[in-house]
C-alpha cells in the first residue's frame, strides 16, 4: 500500500494502544503515530464499554434503578448511587434524616480513600513499579475490611436508599473506623515518603502530563486532575451537600502544599495523597459529631415506590466522586414508579478530553502515565453508542435489528439448521 | 574428541540451564517475599519453559521468518558460550585459552543484538520500538562495561579471565586502586540490570508501554529459547562479576585445607553461594525497588554519570598500576 | 542508590507474606483431582478469611415462611426472582443475583403459631464460594421445594413452554 511506504520512509510507526493493552484496565483505543520515541499524531476513540444501562434504568422502578446505578462502575459504587439519591430526593422533595446524611458521608469518604490508594498503585504499575502496586494494594485491604464490616461487602455496598441509608454504623464499627484512621494516618506519611521522594518516580512523573490551568478550564477538567492543575474545584466545597455542609471542606491544591503548581502527574499524586488525609479528617469529624435518629425518611419501600408514583418532579444530583464530579439527572412524571429520564455524567468523560493535547509531543514511555493520571473509568464513560455504516451514516435501531436478524438467518443457512 | 569435551559440550550447557532456571526461581521467590506475596514455587521457571515448549510457535505474517526463528537460537547459543568462559571457583573454565574478556564482552553484546534483530524482524510496531530502545540502551551501557574490563586488563596486563580469577584483584592494588576498583564495581553493578534487561532498565520490554516490546510477537519454542537465554545470561553475568571482583576461595577465606575431590565440591558450592548472594543484591533487590526509566533518562545516566564514575575508577587504577 | 522503597522492600522481606493462601498455597498439579479429594475429605484446604456479620452471601429461602406477596420480585434490580404461580412461591437464580439484599429488607415474613413476631422467609447467608461449571446447577438455584419434588412438578409445565 502506498500509505505504508510513505510511513516507512518517514520512519513513522502507528502504535495502537487498546482496546486491549497492558496499560489499560478497561477498553478504549488510543492511536498514536510515533516518530522515534515522540508522539506526532494522536487520536482517542471511545465507546467500547457501552452497556445501555441508562435505558435499562428507565424501564425499572426507582429502587431497582438505584442499584443498577451502583453497577455502572465497581470502584465508584457509592458515587453513582449517591448522585442518584441526591437527584431523586430533590425531585421528590424528601429530606433524609441527619444521621443518614452523616453515614452517607462516611461511606463516600471511605470509598475515596480506597479509590485513591488504588490509583497510586495503578500509576506505580504503569511506570513499572509493581512492588509498590502490591504494597499500596496491601494497605488498601484495611479500608475494604472496614467497608465490608459496615456494609456487608467489599465493593458494591448497597448502602444508600432514596431518603436515607439502609444500615446503621454501630459502636463496633466506630471502633474499627478509629483504628483505620490511625492506620491510614501512618500509611499516608509512608506513602508521602515513598512516592514523593523516590528519584525514579519523580523522574517519570515530573513534567509528564503537564496540564495548564487554561487548558484544564477550557476542557472542563474535573476532580483531582483539575485540582492538580491548581484549580480550586470540588463539589464538596462549591455545592456542599449532606454532612459536607457542616464541615468546611476545602479543595486540596498543590499550591497550598508545595507553594507551586506544575499540573503534572507528580502533582496529581500529591493531591491524591493529601486527599486521603483530608478524607480521614472528614470521617473523624463525622464519627465524633454523629447525630442520633432514624435512618430512613420513608422506611417502607412500598410506600416509597407509591410516593414516587404519585410525584412529578426532576432533580440534579452532584457528588464529588474520587475521580471528579459525577452528575445524575432524574425526572419523575407521576405515572410510573421509576424515572422517565435518567442521565448520568461521569467525571472521566470530561477528563479523557485532555489525553489528546497531553499526548501530542509526549514520549511513548509517557503514554501509560498520561492515560493513568486522570484515573480513567471507562465503564462510567460510555453513555451512548453510534453504529455507522461504511458511508458514515448513523444506523438507527430498526436497521441494526434487521441486520442482526439477517446475520442470524445467514448463519442458520450456513449451518444448515 | 575426548570424554571431557563431550561433557563440556553437553553437560555444561545443561548445568547452565538448570542453574539459570534455579536462580531465576529463587529470584522470583525472594522478589515475591519482598512484596509481601507468597510467590511461585522455586521450580516454577522449569514449568514455564516446559509449558512454552509444548505451545504452538506462531510466526507473524509480515515477519522475516528465518531471522525471526534464528535469533532465539543465536541468543541462547551466545549465552551458553558465555557460560563456558567463566571459571567456577577453582574449577577452570572449559574454554580457557580460547578467548578472554574481550570475547565475553562481544558475547554479552551478541545476545542483546540477537534480541534486537529478532524484534526488528517481527514486523510489529511494539517490537520495532522495543528493538530501537534495546539498540540505544546497548550503545549506552557498552562504554562503561568496556571501561571496567580495560581497568582489569591494566591491573593484570592480561585479558585472560583465569589469570584474574586466580589472584583476587584487591590484593594487587593499594588504597588508591581500592577506591578505583570500588568505582568500577559500582559502575558494573549499575550496568548489570541494563545488561540483563531487568528493572529499572527493562525499557526494551516495558510491559505497560509497548506490551513486552521485543518479545511481543514471540511465542512457543522461540519464547522459551529467549526465556532460557535470559536465565542463563543472568547467571553468567553475575558469575562473571563474582569471578572478577570476589574470586576469594573458601580455603583461602577460612584457612582450611581439603583433599582433592572434597575441595572441588566445596569450592564449587562456595562459588554458587557467592553468585546467589550477589544475584539477590544486584538483580533481585534492584529490580524490586526501582521503577522503570525512560529511555532518554537511562541513556543520559549511562553516558554521563556511570561513564564518569567508570572513567574515574579507571584513572585511579591506572595511577596505582603505572 | 538506596531509596526508601528499597528499605521498605527489605522490611517486607523480613515480614510474613500478606497473602492468605486460600484455598491452597501453590496451584496443584491436577485441579479437578484436588477438588474431588477435598470433597471426599482426604485433603484439607486453607480457610478463606472469615466474613463479618451482615455479610451478604448466597440467599437463603424458607418457603414455609413465604406468604407469596411478590414484594421481592418488585424490588429485585437484577430480576433474579421468578414467580411460580402453581405453588405461589418464588424461585431464585443465584447467578443473576447482585447480592444487594433488598429482598431481605422488604420481605414481610410470616408468623407461625406460637411466635410473637414474624420471621422473614429470605435471609443472606455467609456462603460466598459459589463457583460452578453450570449456571443452572442445583447449587445456584434456590427452589421452594426440594429438587426432586420440584422436578416432578415442573415437567408438565416446562413441556408446555
Amino acid at each position: 500500500m502506498a500509505n505504508d511506504k510513505v510511513s516507512k520512509i518517514s520512519k513513522r510507526y502507528e502504535i495502537p494502544i487498546g482496546p486491549i493493552h497492558p496499560a489499560l484496565k478497561e477498553p478504549i483505543r488510543v492511536e498514536a503515530e510515533v516518530k522515534g520515541e515522540k508522539v506526532v499524531k494522536v487520536d482517542v476513540k471511545r465507546g467500547f464499554a457501552h452497556r445501555g444501562i441508562e435505558y435499562m434504568g428507565m424501564k425499572r422502578n426507582a429502587i431497582q434503578t438505584l442499584y443498577l446505578s451502583e453497577r455502572i462502575c465497581g470502584i465508584c459504587s457509592i458515587s453513582h448511587p449517591y448522585a442518584f439519591v441526591l437527584a431523586s430526593e430533590k425531585a421528590l422533595g424528601i429530606e433524609p434524616p441527619p444521621r443518614a446524611q452523616y453515614i452517607r458521608t462516611i461511606i463516600a469518604e471511605l470509598e475515596r480513600i480506597h479509590s485513591h490508594i488504588l490509583w497510586l498503585g495503578v500509576v506505580a504499575h504503569e511506570i513499572g513499579f509493581d512492588p509498590i502496586l502490591f504494597w499500596t494494594w496491601k494497605l488498601r485491604e484495611k479500608v475494604l475490611d472496614v467497608l465490608e464490616a459496615i456494609t456487608g461487602n467489599r465493593i458494591n455496598y448497597a448502602m444508600y436508599m432514596i431518603g436515607g441509608v439502609r444500615r446503621d454504623i454501630k459502636e463496633s464499627h466506630i471502633l474499627a473506623l478509629r483504628d483505620m484512621i490511625d492506620y491510614y494516618r501512618k500509611a499516608a506519611d509512608q506513602m508521602k515518603d515513598i512516592f514523593l521522594s523516590d528519584p525514579i518516580y519523580k523522574a517519570r512523573t515530573k513534567d509528564v502530563a503537564k496540564l495548564s490551568q487554561d487548558l484544564a478550564l477550557k476542557l472542563n477538567i474535573v476532580g483531582p486532575t483539575a485540582r492538580a492543575a491548581g484549580l480550586r474545584v470540588d463539589i464538596r466545597q462549591d455545592i456542599p451537600y449532606d454532612a459536607y455542609a457542616d464541615i468546611d471542606v476545602r479543595a486540596v491544591v498543590p499550591q497550598d502544599i508545595m507553594g507551586e503548581v506544575n499540573g503534572d502527574a507528580y502533582d496529581a499524586t500529591l493531591v491524591r495523597i493529601y486527599e486521603i488525609e483530608q478524607s480521614l479528617d472528614i470521617i473523624e469529624y463525622c464519627i465524633n459529631n454523629m447525630p442520633e435518629g432514624k435512618l430512613l425518611a420513608i422506611p417502607n419501600y412500598v410506600a416509597l415506590l407509591t410516593t414516587i408514583r404519585k410525584t412529578q418532579g426532576e432533580g440534579i444530583g452532584a457528588h464529588e466522586a474520587p475521580r471528579g464530579e459525577v452528575i445524575h439527572y432524574v425526572k419523575y412524571d407521576g405515572t410510573r414508579d421509576g424515572p422517565v429520564v435518567w442521565k448520568v455524567i461521569a467525571p472521566s468523560y470530561n477528563n479523557i478530553n485532555c489525553w489528546g493535547p497531553l499526548l501530542l509531543g509526549a514520549e511513548v514511555a509517557d503514554i501509560p502515565v498520561v492515560i493513568a493520571f486522570i484515573d480513567p473509568c471507562l465503564c462510567c464513560n460510555d453513555r451512548i453508542a453510534f453504529v455507522k455504516d461504511e458511508n458514515g451514516r448513523v444506523l438507527d435501531y430498526f436497521e441494526i435489528h434487521n441486520m442482526s436478524v439477517n446475520k442470524t438467518m445467514k448463519i442458520k443457512r450456513m449451518l444448515g439448521v | 574428541m575426548t570424554l571431557a569435551t563431550i561433557f563440556y559440550a553437553i553437560g555444561f550447557p545443561l548445568l547452565g540451564i538448570i542453574l539459570g532456571l534455579l536462580y531465576k526461581g529463587i529470584d522470583r521467590k525472594i522478589s515475591a517475599r519482598m512484596t509481601s506475596r507468597i510467590g511461585p514455587p522455586i521450580r516454577q521457571p522449569f514449568w514455564d519453559v516446559g509449558k512454552l515448549l509444548i505451545k504452538e510457535t506462531v510466526v507473524p505474517e509480515n515477519a522475516v521468518a528465518w531471522i525471526f526463528n534464528v535469533m532465539p537460537i543465536v541468543a541462547l547459543a551466545s549465552s551458553m558460550t558465555l557460560l563456558l568462559y567463566i571459571p567456577f571457583g577453582i574449577i577452570k573454565a572449559p574454554l580457557e585459552g580460547y578467548g578472554d574478556l574481550v570475547v565475553i564482552l562481544y558475547l554479552l553484546t551478541l545476545q542483546a543484538l540477537a534480541m534486537a534483530i529478532g524484534g526488528f524482524s517481527a514486523g510489529s510496531p511494539f517490537a520495532s520500538v522495543g528493538a530501537q530502545r534495546e539498540m540505544i540502551l546497548m550503545m549506552s551501557y557498552e562504554m562503561p562495561l568496556a571501561i571496567v574490563i580495560t581497568g582489569f586488563a591494566l591491573i593484570y596486563k592480561s585479558f585472560s579471565l583465569s589469570t584474574i580469577a586466580l589472584t583476587p584483584v584487591w590484593t594487587l592494588v593499594g588504597p588508591v586502586g581500592w577506591i578505583g576498583l570500588l568505582l568500577l564495581l559500582a559502575a558494573l553493578l549499575i550496568v548489570t540490570p541494563a545488561e540483563l534487561a531487568k528493572l529499572p532498565f527493562d525499557i526494551a520490554e516495558a510491559e505497560t508501554e509497548i506490551a513486552e516490546g521485543l518479545l511481543s510477537e514471540y511465542s512457543g519454542r522461540n519464547l522459551a529459547l529467549f526465556y532460557l537465554s535470559d536465565a542463563v545470561r543472568s547467571f553468567a553475568m553475575v558469575a562473571l562479576e563474582v569471578a572478577l571482583f570476589f574470586p576469594f576461595t573458601f580455603s583461602q577465606g577460612f584457612g582450611l585445607q581439603f583433599s582433592e575431590p572434597v575441595s572441588y565440591i566445596i569450592e564449587g558450592l562456595w562459588f554458587l553461594a557467592k553468585v546467589l548472594i550477589l544475584y539477590i543484591l544486584a538483580v533481585t533487590l534492584v529490580r524490586t525497588s526501582f521503577a522503570r526509566f525512560r529511555i532518554e533518562q537511562a541513556s543520559r545516566l549511562f553516558w554521563t554519570y556511570v561513564n564518569i564514575m567508570a572513567l574515574l575508577g579507571l584513572i585511579l587504577v591506572a595511577l596505582e598500576v603505572m | 542508590m538506596p531509596t526508601k522503597a528499597m528499605f521498605l522492600m527489605i522490611r517486607q522481606l523480613l515480614q510474613r507474606p500478606f497473602t492468605n493462601p486460600f484455598p491452597v498455597k501453590y496451584a496443584p498439579k491436577n485441579v479437578t483431582k484436588t477438588i474431588e479429594k477435598v470433597k471426599l475429605g482426604q485433603m484439607s484446604i486453607n480457610n478463606p478469611i472469615p466474613v463479618p456479620d451482615g455479610f451478604r452471601g448466597k440467599l437463603k429461602y424458607d418457603p414455609e415462611r413465604c406468604i407469596g406477596c411478590r414484594l421481592c420480585i418488585t424490588v429485585c434490580p437484577a430480576n433474579a426472582m421468578e414467580w411460580i404461580p402453581e405453588v405461589r412461591k418464588i424461585r431464585h437464580y443465584v447467578t443473576r443475583c447482585m447480592f444487594c439484599g433488598l429482598c431481605v429488607d422488604v420481605c414481610p415474613g410470616k408468623k407461625l403459631p406460637g411466635e410473637t413476631a414474624p420471621v422473614k422467609a429470605l435471609s443472606m447467608s455467609k456462603e460466598f464460594l459459589l463457583a460452578d461449571y453450570d449456571k443452572y446447577s442445583d447449587n445456584l438455584i434456590v427452589e421452594p421445594t426440594s429438587k426432586e419434588q420440584s422436578l416432578n412438578n415442573q415437567e408438565p409445565s416446562s413441556d408446555q413452554k
